[in-house]
């Protein structure tokens, strides 16, 4: 095992499978497998008092969510806010083939702030999605090299932000 | 990650170590998925943090929890896919008033 986050970014399909992993089993259901996989990693990763991260957008839906099931989830994560510039790194994701959901994900991954430990950015973006994993994979040389172009024009801190790593839910259950 | 080796009759032996990490038993049930990138292999049954949430639940409340979880399962895959798209984000530069400014001092958590 060569990398082990101390803070991820969940992307909205995992939390959501966690939280529908939680309403089959009020249910007296098993969690399908990809709802199992979610939970198990979000089990794992809190296991490794690995931080966890939301964005914007899949806090608000939570707060609209049953509190039976949202709080907990709410609870044991943070959600990020945007960080400036973060939207026209998206924007360049989006030229690069990421649609604007997916492109938006990973510009948080860079450009999104915890405001309560003042940490912007996190390590790694961890998603149920392989279809934007392997893009962002694909693509990553590319991305690197349109990344160092934006903020090297970029003011103190944001010369300093670095990108993710984009990583699968199996990915966790096996590498980590 | 483990490389499994499959017998004659189909049959493969999962590393004691996993086992053990995984805290299976004899009988315990696994789910074989087949996906675009192979074969995947699941452990059935709630995870440790699931578990525990449900535990922390009152009676009422899980009784209140199983109405709701109804509620949800009654929906249909766009009403729910409806549910989990609110608020989507925009990308758009007439949009960026909410981004927060960050002072000097921070730094990346890397």
């Amino acid at each position: 095992m060569s990398f082990q986050p101390g803070n991820v970014l969940l992307d909205k399909g995992v939390v959501r499978r966690v939280y529908e992993a939680r309403v089959r089993l009020a249910l007296g259901q098993p969690p399908t497998p990809f709802q199992a996989e979610a939970a198990n990693v979000w089990a794992r990763l809190r296991a490794l008092n690995t931080q966890l991260y939301i964005t914007e957008q899949t806090e608000h839906i939570l707060q609209r969510r049953s509190p039976l099931f949202a709080t907990a989830l709410l609870a044991q994560t943070r959600a990020l806010k945007k960080g400036r510039y973060l939207r026209r790194w998206a924007r360049r994701l989006r030229e690069m083939g990421f649609s604007p959901e997916d492109a938006i994900v990973i510009a948080y991954g860079s450009f999104g702030l915890d405001l309560q430990s003042q940490r912007i950015g996190v390590e790694a973006v961890v998603t149920n999605d392989l279809k934007l994993r392997a893009h962002f994979h694909v693509r990553l040389p590319t991305i690197r090299e349109h990344f160092a172009q934006m903020i090297v024009q970029l003011s103190e801190p944001y010369q300093g932000l670095t990108l993710p790593r984009v990583v699968a839910t199996a990915e966790v259950l096996t590498d980590w | 990650m483990e490389r499994l080796i499959v017998d004659a009759e189909g049959k493969v032996i999962i590393p004691p170590e996993v086992i053990q990490k995984r805290g299976l038993r004899p009988g315990d049930e696994l789910t074989l998925v087949e996906t675009a990138e192979g074969l995947l292999v699941y452990q059935g049954g709630a995870d440790s943090e699931t578990m525990a949430w449900w535990n922390s639940l009152s009676e009422e409340e899980r009784r209140l929890a199983e109405a709701e979880a109804r509620r949800y399962e009654a929906l249909s895959e766009e009403e729910r896919e409806a549910l989990w798209n609110e608020g989507v984000e925009s990308i758009e530069a007439d949009a960026e008033g909410d981004e927060v400014e960050l002072p000097a001092r921070e730094r990346p958590a890397r």
